[in-house]
This record gives structure tokens, sequence and C-alpha cells, in this order.
């Protein structure tokens, strides 16, 4: 039993693809299997904090919390743009249908609401508490102009394709989402 | 029957059921009793689950309508 491990990789940034990837974290957990989940492109949006638009461009990242993760001197213009047209969050994400124009995700988290289903931030938060393991990848944050202090849970590492090989080839369960 | 944690999930769905009890059984020592009442259809498949995954025995199991109730030792 100690022996199993699971990675769970989401790339996509839908409400209803981010849902399931943490309802299998936390069930795995909840197991007693250790979970490592991975975040790239879009799939970090559901652990950002949701920022005002108005700080976007005002916001100067730390250099000597950030200087391991990103390199700000690369940085231009568009990494803020890029933040401002997506700026994630866990209750404003899209789902990939029936979107309608953003009703259907409230109407979505509504339903779960009623039939009394934890919504994505309480997913995220127990995730956490049962010691799943965050990680993240280098270039999404680099390129899409993330900072690590933005996240809404405290422990992320940030890491790169190496581990995420060695992660993978150590577990038995590898669900790419 | 006396236990040492009592847990109530009736209304909660999958997979709240787990969770709270995953979270309730780190606090425990091994040899301690757990009561968990539920009423989500696949509430007692789920926790059959858990018992056999974590190697914990399921002692009791008594029905009330749809309100299943289960007591596990550690």
């Amino acid at each position: 039993m100690d022996k199993k491990k699971v990675t769970i990789l989401l790339q996509s940034g839908d409400l209803d693809k981010a849902l399931c990837a943490f309802i299998f974290a936390n069930g795995y957990a909840s197991l007693g299997t250790p979970v490592t989940m991975w975040f790239m492109i879009w799939g970090y949006n559901c652990l950002k904090k949701r920022r005002g638009l108005l700080t976007l461009f005002s916001r100067k990242p730390d250099p000597a919390r950030e200087g391991t993760y990103r390199v700000l001197e690369t940085d231009n213009i568009l990494q803020p743009m890029v933040e401002m047209l997506n700026r994630g969050g866990a209750q404003h994400l899209p789902l990939s249908r029936l979107n309608l124009m953003g009703l259907g995700p409230v109407l979505f988290n509504k339903m779960l609401k009623k039939k009394c289903i934890m919504d994505l931030e309480e997913l995220i938060k127990s995730a956490d508490d049962l010691g799943v393991k965050f990680k993240m990848c280098q270039i999404c944050f680099d390129a899409l102009g993330n900072s690590a202090d933005d996240l809404i849970v405290p422990n992320v590492e940030i890491k790169g394709v190496a581990e995420y090989a060695r992660d993978t080839m150590e577990a038995h369960v590898n669900l790419f989402i | 029957m006396a236990v040492d944690k009592d847990i109530n999930v009736v209304g909660k769905s999958c997979p709240m059921p787990l969770i709270s009890l995953a979270k309730e059984v780190r606090n425990l020592m091994k040899g301690q009793t757990v009561r968990i009442t539920g009423n989500d259809p696949l509430f007692e498949e789920s926790i059959i689950e858990f018992c056999r995954e974590r190697y914990h025995e399921i002692v009791d199991t008594t029905r009330d309508g749809k309100i299943v109730a289960m007591v596990i030792k550690i």
C-alpha cells in the first residue's frame, strides 16, 4: 500500500476537467495514496488568485522571491496582457461545453451546491489538507507571466520536465487531463 | 455501541464522506473505532473500498431507510 503512487497532470483550464482532476486527487489521497498534481499551460488557472484588472499593470513582482522561477529581464508588455485576458480563479473557470457566454459555470456551480457536492475551491483546499503535492511547470510561469506568490495554495513547487518524467515513471497511475 | 469518534455526512455526496473520514482517521490511534453515518447512494460501497485499501475493519453496519451507519476499527 505504501509503494503505490499517483500523478495527475492538469493541462486544461476548463471547470469540468479541473473538477475531474481534483475529485480524483481527493479520492486517491483519502485512500492513503501519495498524490502529486502537475499543472501546465491553462491548468494553473484554477490555483490562481483572481485579481482586479486595475492591479495587473501596477504590480511589480518581487525579484527576491521570484528570481528562481521567472526571468524578469525578458518580460515585456505581453505578460501582463496574457494575465489580463486569462485571469483564472477557481470560481471563474469556463465550461468546455454549454458555457453559454459565462452563464453555464454559474448554473453548474448552483447545481453542485444544491446536490451538496464540493465546488472546485473547496476541493483544492481539501486536497491541500490531505497532503496532495502541487508542482508546476516552470515555462508556464516564465512565458505566461505568473508569480509563485499569486496562488491560493501555499506549497507549490516549480519544477521542470525531468522531475515530471521521474515522478511519472515511479507512479502506478498517471492521469493527463 | 460506544465509539471514539462520530462523523455525520448525511446529505453530502461523493467524495465528501471519504474526505471527512480520511481527515478524522488521521487523528485516531490504531484500535480505536469511528462511526460514520451517511445517505449517499454510493456511501456504503466507497467506505468498503476505503477500508479494503487502508486495511481497516468494518465492525458493524446498520441501515435505517436510506441512512447507513458504519462502525470502523482503525
